[in-house]
């Protein structure tokens, strides 16, 4: 029985042995353990892109992806110092980064070693490289986005704006709207000429989702009606290089705001249920086109914009303005709008490699391989000829094609979305070779954006005399040098934020809800309630953008 | 073997037992085969990572371990008894989990009385398969339609404002007073079905006789259900009661979670959601254990004691 | 129940309103219970995007089956499917044994270990180390992560099932021992020839609550299995499906997206094609169980 056994063992290993032998020159076959702080599909077995990393590296994954709560499953890892070869720890890579769980990347790039990845990282450098505990430089992930190549492409707007419903603009004969009052008085206006749809259903004038993460809709815009873009929850002044720094909810200039959202409650505009309603319900309502007005981020209702163009609903669908307070809000202090930010490095965001993995130089190898055009190509637009085709130097999709890298069955079998969604990447403009001047993404190609728009949209547009949705606001500002201060990482500060966070989500409503009389004494009571908390946030705030933004300006 | 059947019968006279524990164990050896494994096995996987509960005393880090990572005596604990919100969920973990008991307890025993009265088979497997399947929705899915219809212009608004109850549509969702109650009602309408198996059960071992006895005798059928079927499952009632008693604390955090708002915060925020909230999801991997360390000692008091009146009331016990 | 001689029964006025009453009380609890079903029948066969709208009833607006495709066209499903199913029965099987056995050994009043046994096993019902030692047990002393067995081993017993069902052992017949007893028979041998036979309805009961917790059961694939793409199990593969598609629904929209609406599927749909693919296998199932606990035993023969 012994020898049966060890007969076969020896078998098996000569078997193992023979794909190794046979695949002569090329690099020994590996499987690399992935872990993917966000939730995602299992490619396929036949998948091709995969097929060809396979083919040309030798390398095979084994995803491994979010299903529960991150920081839990970060903290498991931890505890067990059970690490992938890449370590995507998502929102929480700081988890990963202060455990030492990965590894200074910097040991194998170089200008000289890997020419392509330190190109794509030079231009932010100072932001992404930072100093350890022992002031040695350190790189432990290269951001997935967030480093495009070209002018910055802002065709819509993508994040924070108000948002109307096209048919307002219409019916009030295209009007240009700069300041919050204008925005909610043709809001007031269309409703009180317009009060329900075709159907008779009631339109609500402005609808304020609070669902948990999704308060920002809640407690963010004061910042943009101040002129700045999005910081989370601080106004940051970068007229200096103090960057002086502060919470805004707790400030005299946020209360003019809740003030007006008091007064639409009062004339109707605001439903009560809008506090209550969960995202689906919310979806429900923007789908169904009743609701005509909203403070959010445009991908987070994509979702209903798709629904409303399926059912032909164009006129329901939404544009991005970029209202700020009226001088009169803010002792005649003038305001000068930003919604759009420069581009921003996805800062800490992406693959990192890990202390246990074997693997560190033939995988930065990889990467800086894959950052060359061809697999660049790949990766963002496919196959040619099967995803898509190429005419007169311009890279174009057909519908059939765009739509399918929508489809998260296609994508299993034809795309290698776990694994280049967080590596590094090619964004922006395609700056030289044959396809110079196409975008790498084929969601920013000319084409394609404009190929596909309806009708209404081209109209509306027309009567605007603009050419893309981004014209409604201001194009881009710098970005600040301490980045977009949503990213700082606040966990020193992590109850007190919290504290901060339940109390704007507990009294903002009642303040918005509370009889006209009794507002200025509610607003002052909510102020008194909020403020430790506020000024422990908002001072760590102050501090942290002052370290960031050192890091830039200290280098020029 | 029988000696020991009969002594268990006639009470044994304690001298006897204390010289004889190890023999009258060695003669219960069979049953020690069929129970000791498992009980190693309880030993192991419940008991084992029970060291965990020191951490409720350390600032820990999962970097550092358990033996690294700093003392903090009883801080932990400290900052959540000081804290008014965490005093506020302690009131809805229990209130909740009242409303849940008695709501859950009467429905499902009510069900399966209705359902044993059922003289057509095929019917009652029916009535029992159909309304078993809500247990399989996803809580998700449930509250999302319990929102719906109890929005302001849901169902049920609609149904008050026709029968001219209210003049304005009330507004269940968004005023904490009805919380509590609508939890209780959907967890009724969730799990009814699913629950009442376990007394549907427990009534199939009722002895048919005593039905027959019992309308031999004259007894009507509330009778019938009132001194025949309330008793053959009295001791499961009576156990399924201790049990819950001891698990007042959990309140559980899903339905809280997706059915409540900020608006109504100070109703729904239960200690789990708490705990979800200041502990797990930032780290404080302290706090979060002593509060589980204050769940399970208010538990095991409350069990010992919802016991021990049992006992004194001579009903059945859980220990 | 056919045994009752409706002849010498006396007539009550109940005997004739309650049966009536009663069903229409049911009928109507019918309704009720099963509103909230059919619904999730008819979003799971609605076009995803037209979903969102909401108000949808009892039957689809926009016919598609394409939320079911979306799941079952992956392979991974009928490999989690299998390792699901293999589970599910190893579990069952393995609680029925030994947890049938305990209930028994607890609920003799003479074993000089049942009251010890009964409070160390009653307080696990209470007490939980939290999830890092847990995870700990398992994954570094037992080496149990990664392997198939992490299912089954940590889920061989169950606390409330032991209680269920010594609770129902303890109402049968005390005279049924007794007598097997004084036959010589032993303890093994009085359990499972005459106690574990009767137990049949507590025993239905008790698997249908094993089988569908572990059916039902994610979590462990999450903590212990989620690399392993080969073990994982099938409400895992669904749960990650929904957290997919809500995340591609969230993701960041480029320009296009947003003007050209697309035929995706949309959480909405998944999670109801979802419940109802993992729901059916129990439904057929069920049957077989239900009959134990609905239909009883004929006990009274045994006594007699």
């Amino acid at each position: 029985m012994k020898k049966v056994i060890s007969f076969l063992l020896a078998l098996a290993m000569v078997l193992a042995l023979v794909p190794a032998v046979m695949a002569e020159g090329a690099p020994e076959p590996i499987t690399l353990t992935v872990f993917r702080g966000d939730p995602g599909d299992q490619p396929a077995d036949d998948n091709k892109i995969y097929k060809l990393i396979e083919e040309e590296f030798g390398v095979k994954f084994e995803f491994e992806f979010l299903a529960g709560d991150l920081d839990e499953t970060l903290g498991l890892k931890i505890a067990n110092e059970d690490y992938p070869d890449l370590f995507d720890g998502g929102n929480s890579a700081d988890l990963l980064i202060s455990n030492g769980a990965l590894i200074n990347l910097l040991d194998y790039i170089s200008p000289e070693k890997t020419p392509r990845l330190w190109a794509h990282i030079e231009p932010q450098k100072a932001r992404l490289i930072e100093k350890d505990a022992d002031g040695n430089d350190v790189l432990y992930i290269i951001p997935n986005y967030g480093l495009p190549d070209g002018p910055q492409i802002a065709l819509t707007v993508g994040g924070p704006a108000f948002f109307i419903q096209k048919q307002v603009l219409e019916w009030a004969g295209y009007p240009t709207i700069k300041t919050i009052d204008e925005y909610f008085k043709v809001l007031e206006d269309f409703i009180t000429a317009n009060p329900t749809d075709e159907n008779g259903t009631p339109y609500t004038g402005f609808a304020i989702l609070c669902e948990d993460w999704r308060h920002f809709c809640l407690i963010n815009p004061v910042q943009h009606l101040m002129g700045r873009p999005n910081d989370g929850e601080v106004l940051v002044d970068v007229s200096n290089t103090d960057f002086h720094t502060e919470t805004f909810i707790d400030k005299p200039y946020a209360k003019p705001y809740y003030k007006k959202l008091n007064d639409l409650f009062h004339k109707g505009l605001i439903n009560k249920d809008t506090f209550v309603m969960n995202y689906d319900q919310y979806i429900a309502a923007l789908s169904s086109g009743t609701i005509l007005g909203m403070f959010d981020q445009a991908w987070d209702f994509g979702n209903a914009t798709s629904a409303l163009n399926a059912a032909g609903m164009y006129k329901n669908t939404f544009v991005a303005l970029g209202p700020v307070y009226d001088p009169a809000d803010v002792d005649g202090k003038e305001i000068e709008e930003h919604y759009l930010n420069g581009s921003l490095p996805n800062v800490r965001r992406g693959f990192g490699i890990s202390v246990n993995s074997p693997y560190a130089e033939r995988i930065v190898n990889m990467w800086e391989e894959m950052l060359s055009d061809k697999w660049q190509l790949i990766f963002n637009w496919g196959i040619e000829g099967e995803d898509y085709y190429v005419e007169n130097g311009r890279l174009l999709m057909t519908e059939e094609q765009y739509n399918n890298t929508q489809d998260n069955t296609w994508i299993m079998h034809n795309k290698a979305r776990a694994f280049f969604e967080s590596s590094p990447k090619k964004q922006g403009w395609i700056m030289d070779g044959e396809f110079k001047g196409n975008c790498w993404e084929p969601g920013n190609q000319d084409e394609i954006v404009f190929g596909l728009m309806n009708d209404y949209d081209k109209k509306f547009l027309e009567a605007y005399g603009f050419s893309k949705f981004a014209d409604f606001v201001n194009p881009p500002i710098e970005l600040a040098p301490y980045g977009e201060a949503w990213q700082i990482d606040y966990t020193p500060v992590e109850i007190e934020h919290q504290d901060f966070l339940n109390i704007q989500d507990k009294r903002l409503p009642e303040i918005i809800m509370c009889d006209p009389a009794e507002f200025d004494a509610k607003w002052d009571a909510f102020v008194e309630e909020i403020t430790p908390s506020a000024t422990a946030f908002g001072n760590y705030m102050q501090e942290a953008i002052l370290k960031e933004a050192q890091k830039v300006l200290g280098n020029e | 073997m029988s000696t020991i059947g009969k002594r268990s019968t006639g009470g044994a006279v304690i001298p006897v037992r204390k010289r004889s524990f190890f023999r009258t164990l060695g003669s219960q050896w069979q049953l020690m085969l069929m129970s000791v494994p498992i009980f190693l096995y309880v030993l192991l996987f419940n008991y084992g990572p029970m060291w965990g509960w020191i951490t409720a005393f350390q600032d820990y880090k999962p970097k550092l371990g358990l033996f690294n990572s700093p003392w903090v005596g009883w801080k932990n604990f400290e900052w959540l008894f000081g804290r008014e919100d965490f005093l506020n969920s302690i009131r809805n973990t229990l209130a909740m989990s009242v409303i849940n008991l008695v709501f859950g307890t009467v429905s499902s025993i009510l069900l399966a009385i209705l359902l044993n009265e059922v003289r057509v088979r095929a019917f009652k497997r029916t009535v029992q398969t159909v309304t078993y399947l809500p247990h399989f929705l996803s809580m998700v899915i449930v509250v999302g339609m319990a929102q719906n219809i109890f929005a302001s212009n849901g169902a049920i608004n609609q149904m008050i404002l026709s029968l001219g109850m209210a003049k304005e549509p009330v507004f269940f969702l968004g005023e904490g007073k009805y919380f509590w109650w609508l939890v209780g009602v959907i967890n009724v309408w969730k799990e009814v079905g699913w629950n009442t198996i376990i007394y549907i059960s427990a009534m199939t071992s009722i002895d048919p006789s005593l039905y027959e006895a019992a309308s031999i005798d004259g007894a009507g059928r509330f009778q019938r259900i009132l001194h025949v079927t309330l008793p053959g499952i009295k001791s499961t009632f009576v156990i399924l009661l201790i049990m819950n008693i001891g698990h007042l604390m959990e309140a559980g955090f899903e339905i809280q979670y997706l059915l409540g708002s900020s608006v109504v915060m100070d109703w729904s925020q239960t200690i789990d959601v708490f705990v979800l909230q200041y502990g797990i999801s930032k780290q404080q991997y302290g706090v979060a254990t002593a509060a589980g360390l204050f769940k399970s000692v208010v538990a095991i008091v409350l069990l010992v004691a919802a016991n021990s009146i049992a006992k004194k009331l001579d009903e059945a016990t859980l220990i | 129940m056919t045994a009752i001689p409706v002849k010498k029964r006396k007539t009550h006025r109940h005997d004739v309103v309650f049966p009536v009453v009663n069903t229409i009380l049911l009928i109507l609890l019918m309704f009720i219970t099963l509103y909230p079903v059919l619904n999730t029948v008819a979003y799971s066969f609605n076009d995803g995007t037209d979903a969102l709208r909401g108000g949808i009833g009892l039957t689809p607006r926009v016919f598609s089956t394409k939320s079911y495709a979306a799941i079952l066209e992956d392979q991974a499903v009928y490999q989690a499917a299998w390792i699901s199913a293999s589970k599910t029965v190893l579990i069952t099987l393995l609680n029925l044994f030994w947890t049938g056995m305990l209930a028994y050994t607890l609920s003799r009043r003479e074993y000089v270990l049942r009251k010890l046994i009964t409070t160390v096993l009653v307080l696990t019902m209470y007490i939980n180390a939290g999830l890092i030692p847990n995870y700990l047990l398992i994954t570094r002393t037992l080496g149990l992560g990664k392997s198939y067995w992490v299912y089954i081993i940590p889920t061989m017993f169950s606390c409330f099932n032991m209680i269920v069902i010594r609770t129902y052992i303890a109402g049968l017949p005390d005279a049924l021992v007794e007598s097997a007893r004084i036959d010589g028979a032993g303890d093994i041998r009085v359990y499972w020839q005459i106690i574990f036979p009767l137990c049949m309805p507590v025993m239905a009961t008790v698997a249908l609550f094993v089988a569908v917790g572990s059916w039902n059961s994610w979590f462990d694939t999450y903590l212990y299995c989620g690399g392993q793409k080969q073990l994982h199990s099938l409400q895992y593969l669904l749960k990650m499906k929904l957290a997919t598609t809500q995340a591609s629904a969230n993701a960041a929209k480029t320009s296009v997206d947003a003007i050209k609406s697309t035929t995706q599927t949309t959480p909405i749909t998944i999670r109801c094609a979802i419940t109802v693919v993992s729901t059916v296998p129990i439904l057929v199932v069920y049957p077989f169980l239900q009959k134990y606990f609905v239909t009883g035993m004929a006990l009274g023969a045994v006594k007699g």
